[in-house]
């Protein structure tokens, strides 16, 4: 229902700030309004059509053939997500997981060693690097990685792109390699930031919880410290990073924005951008929808991931 | 006598703050033999828990303890974490207070008693489920076998404590630590606790130290005891010795604020004056001389030693100089400040009527489409009424409808079902109006914790302030009336410039009822008012109500579930069970003759602070919990459980089951009982 509402209202809002026929009017011949009017019309976004009009065209296509419109350049939009919502998940999923694991795990370790030094040097790397922005990473990232092929003399990390232009010849093994090397530099940069955040979370909800009666309780029937903590108090403290993990579903598929604007990836997020750009009508709905869609699948695995974990909430 | 199984010496605990070290426990000796009970009996904040958590090295790892502590000969301080937990569970067992807290919420218990039990065997899955579910047969939760899979949150208060108990009984340890073990429970079910803790005790032959403040559940279940304060022992005795000739004025005083709910008349209960001192700053000298009525100016010089009481070689040692003088005295000749019962003029005025007031809630099921499967009955035809002067405790155990009671009547609505009436305004046919202009200031609330209730962010003067300026008091008559009224309750002048957290339990309790009288009400309604406060300042705070209502011919509608404080205040008493009524009348009846058999269980259940009488007394020990008040039977509502139906003829048993009594006069009193 939710989802419904936010689609059709980014539709009229989408038709309300662009303007597809910007499209057509720097190019050569100079073409009157009735022309743009006309080739727009062809794609259902003819502004001379009442806007509720167009909507309904739009919405029926959708609903009786899932046909998702044209761009105002004809690119059907429904071929253009597949593969970049792929392209994205490639490059975010291994960011997501790999960040989720170092982070709860690092958060996990500084709490049972709450202001011991290892805790203070790992808080304050993780509170900089929370606070950075992702294109001064990326670009310093991409940086290190030129300065570090310049010294082999060869590139071994490649810093653009999701494969190398062109495409690599030799079957399987090579285009795979060529691939997760393309990945190494966006998934480290996605890693240490993202960790940052889980490992400032975990650290504070573990540490509510260590000092919790039951952890003592489990102290009291012979555990040592760390057992009781890992057994008992971890479980508790887990459930609301669940959830928030499960929150973080929809952004593996609807992309990073500026992770891939700097390392030139083809992905959903600049799918999004260039959209905007582009007075995509069609195209910014379609995005909105995907990440609506992908936004309940989320919700719905949060609430299920705690209900897993926490017996108080279920019903029975 | 043979090697003591435990062995504490002169232990010290000390915690870091921000204003310096600080001493919680100050050179505490003791002893406990296997098989034997040593209670440590003292207010908040005498070191009692810590002392026991640094036993068993559970303190946080910024406290510090020395001395001495031997378990059979062995040497338990300055062990690392790892030589502890091949002690904890095996040799010593712990049973903490707050039974909810203390369980972990996302473990099954079976799972939290299995893997207890797995600590310290190598026994198998499956087999140490098995002794789990044993185990918590053994503590006596029915249907083991299925309620091994249930959570914390799914057992009740009593069930939690046994769960709590099996554990700590787990690997059948040499020393059992019960700390607080039946705090917050009902009396009943207090009762059925100490019954599983004693048996443990039977079974595994294990010495039991008994963290308690309750001077009642002492005389009942310990052989030894240790009264501490301000972190210190102030007097070491058995247990007869301590009640028979107490020798600190401290202990004396406690002996004498504990009301004493199966005495034949009403007596006096002592209050002492003052606080417990912060361990921050303790006076020099004896920590007590501050609140002492007995206080020479040599008990301000040093503090004492613990020296013997009478013969040499006596076990029964206190701190007191004055000892000799102490003992052998009542506690009402020691102290002056006596609560004196003040009975006020009762005048026929009917502050508030309830007749027949009912009350349910749809029970609801289902995870997307909740739809409605019974209706929990939470009151059936409750009816009774209080007149201006006059105080009613409502008792019973938890889960009787006393709190559902309170809320109905609070909520100035028509209710439900049947009449409630304020001040002879019939709240079904109010309008809205009154209630917001007349009604709201008449009736006020006092609640069980103040820490809790009072806005910590605000001032006491604020707070006391409030009430007046939502009815349209002016800026000056709130002044005058906010000091008129803390001077009442007595406040100190400078509190009202404080905040809540600055103020001590008492002090805390103060404000809140200054805030309910400050709109000169005529109606208290009072939740449970002193069982969150310290035993000491109880007895004050009860005098302060007693006072207030004598004074301003207040109505007061208590609910209680500790009977001893109500015997001390109350003049009628109504007994409810499952939502019902089962006796009203009064206070004096209530206590020489109870009549339904669920009031003279109650009664039975109340521990009394006297060993000897404690211990030769006849018990009506109820079995099991009140039942939920959702399929309310046919019958009377309490046979299910009713001690006195096996007894009765078949024809009289078979009514019970099938025909409620109603709420019937008998003599001064009503009761719902087809027999009394």
């Amino acid at each position: 229902m939710m989802i419904l509402i936010a689609i059709n209202a980014t539709y009229f809002f989408a038709t309300l700030f662009l303007d597809p026929r910007s499209n057509y009017r720097d190019l050569r011949p100079t073409r009157s309004d009735e022309e743009i009017g006309d080739a727009l019309a062809l794609y259902g976004l003819d502004p001379r059509m009442p806007a509720v009009d167009r909507w309904w065209s739009w919405l029926s296509d959708v609903i009786l053939r899932f046909d998702w419109g044209h761009s105002p350049t004809g690119v059907p939009v429904g071929s253009e997500i597949p593969h970049r919502a792929l392209l994205s998940g490639q490059l975010i999923l291994a960011g997501v997981v790999l960040s989720v694991i170092l982070g709860v795990a690092l958060g996990v370790y500084t709490a049972s060693r709450q202001y011991g030094i290892a805790d203070r040097v790992l808080q304050t790397l993780s509170v900089l690097l929370y606070n950075m922005p992702v294109v001064v990473s990326a670009l310093g990232l991409i940086l290190l990685a030129v300065w570090f092929n310049q010294k082999l003399g060869q590139t071994v990390l490649s810093v653009a792109g999701a494969g190398t232009p062109g495409g690599v010849a030799g079957g399987f093994w090579p285009v795979l390699l060529d691939r997760a090397n393309h990945l190494v530099l966006p998934t480290i940069n996605l890693t240490l930031l993202g960790s940052a955040g889980w490992h400032l979370t975990q650290r504070s909800l573990l540490l509510d919880n260590i000092n919790a009666d039951y952890v003592r309780t489990a102290r009291a029937t012979g555990l040592t410290r760390t057992q009781a903590i890992r057994r008992h108090a971890l479980r508790s403290s887990t459930i609301p990073t669940a959830t928030s993990i499960a929150f973080t579903i929809p952004a593996v598929f609807t992309g990073a924005v500026i992770t891939e604007s700097v390392f030139g990836w083809e992905g959903m997020g600049r799918y999004f951008i260039q959209t905007i750009i582009r007075n995509d009508v069609h195209g910014v709905v379609a995005v909105a929808a995907f990440g609506a869609a992908a936004t309940a699948a989320g919700a719905i695995f949060a609430d299920i991931a705690t209900a897993i974990l926490d017996p108080r909430v279920r019903v029975n | 006598m043979n090697e003591p199984l435990l062995s504490v010496r002169n232990m010290y605990v000390t915690f870091s703050s921000e204003h310096g070290p600080v001493d919680a426990v100050r050179g505490i000796s003791f002893d406990i033999h296997a098989g034997q009970t040593l209670a440590l009996v003292g207010e908040s904040g005498s070191g009692k828990s810590a002392l026991a958590m640094g036993i068993v090295g559970l303190l946080p790892p910024s406290a510090r303890v020395t001395g001495e502590v031997h378990l059979d000969g062995q040497s338990l301080l300055g062990m690392s974490d790892q030589q502890w937990s091949g002690i904890r569970g095996r040799r010593v067992g712990v049973v903490f207070q707050e039974s909810l807290s203390a369980l972990t919420p996302t473990m099954s218990l079976g799972k939290q008693v299995a893997a207890a039990v797995r600590v310290h065997t190598n026994l198998s899955k499956r087999l140490a489920w098995d002794r789990a579910v044993e185990l918590l047969d053994m503590v006596g939760i029915a249907d083991p076998g299925r309620r091994a899979h249930e959570y914390p949150h799914q057992f009740s208060g009593g069930m939690r404590q046994r769960a709590v108990i099996a554990i700590a009984i787990a690997n059948a340890p040499d020393l059992i630590i019960a700390d607080e073990p039946t705090t917050a429970l009902d009396v009943t079910v207090q009762a059925q606790i100490l019954e599983v803790l004693e048996q443990a005790k039977a079974e595994t032959g294990a010495g039991v130290l008994l963290i308690t403040h309750d001077l009642g559940v002492v005389a009942g279940h310990a052989d030894n005891a240790v009264v501490m304060y301000a972190g210190r022992a102030v007097e070491h005795a058995s247990v007869e010795d301590l009640y028979r000739s107490p020798a600190m004025p401290y202990t004396l005083g406690l002996i004498g604020s504990v009301p004493d709910a199966g005495a034949a008349h009403r007596r006096s209960l002592v209050s002492i004056d003052g606080e417990p001192p912060s361990a921050l700053n303790r006076p020099s000298g004896c920590p007590f001389a501050p609140r002492c009525p007995l206080v020479t100016d040599a008990c301000k010089d040093a503090e004492p030693e613990l020296v013997p009481v009478g013969a040499e070689a006596s076990a029964h040692t206190v701190a007191c100089l004055r000892f000799a003088e102490v003992q052998g005295r009542r506690p009402d000749e020691v102290f002056r400040n006596i609560a004196t019962v003040v009975s006020g003029t009762l005048s026929d005025e009917r502050v508030l009527r309830v007749r027949g007031l009912g009350r349910t809630f749809p029970i609801t099921k289902g995870e997307i489409f909740r739809r409605k499967v019974g209706i929990l009955h939470a009151l059936s035809d409750v009816s009774f009424e209080v007149r201006a002067g006059e105080t009613l405790c409502i008792v019973g155990e938890s889960g009787g409808g006393k709190t559902t009671t309170l809320l109905e009547i609070l909520r100035l609505r028509p209710p439900e079902r049947g009449l409630v009436e304020v001040l002879g305004h019939d709240l079904s046919t109010t309008s809205a109006h009154l209630v917001k202009t007349r009604l709201r200031q008449s009736v006020q609330l006092v609640m069980q914790d103040p820490q809790a209730a009072l806005d910590p962010r605000l001032p006491v003067f604020d707070l006391i302030a409030e009430p007046l300026r939502a009815a349209g008091y002016g800026a000056h008559a709130t002044k005058v009336r906010v000091l008129e009224v803390s001077g009442l309750v007595g406040l100190p002048p400078d509190g009202l410039d404080r905040f809540p957290i600055s103020l001590s339990g008492g002090q805390r309790q103060r404000v809140a009822i200054a805030r309910a009288l400050v709109t000169q009400p005529r109606l208290l309604v009072l939740d449970e008012p002193v069982s969150a406060l310290d035993v000491s300042t109880r007895a004050s705070v009860l005098n302060l109500l007693a006072r207030v209502k004598a004074e301003f011919g207040l109505a007061m509608l208590i609910v209680a579930h500790d009977l001893a404080m109500v015997r001390h205040i109350a003049d009628r008493i109504a007994v409810m069970y499952l939502g019902h009524v089962l006796e009203e009348g009064p206070a004096e009846s209530f206590f020489k003759s109870p009549r339904h058999p669920y009031t003279r269980a109650l009664l039975s259940a109340v521990p009394v602070a006297d060993p000897g009488r404690e211990r030769n007394r006849s018990r009506v020990v109820l079995t099991g919990e009140q039942p939920s008040a959702w399929t309310p039977a046919a019958g009377c509502v309490f046979a299910a459980r009713c001690p006195l139906r096996p007894t009765l003829s078949k024809e009289i048993q078979q009514r019970c089951h099938l025909e409620r009594p109603a709420l019937i006069d008998c003599s001064d009193a009503r009761v719902a009982c087809h027999v009394a």
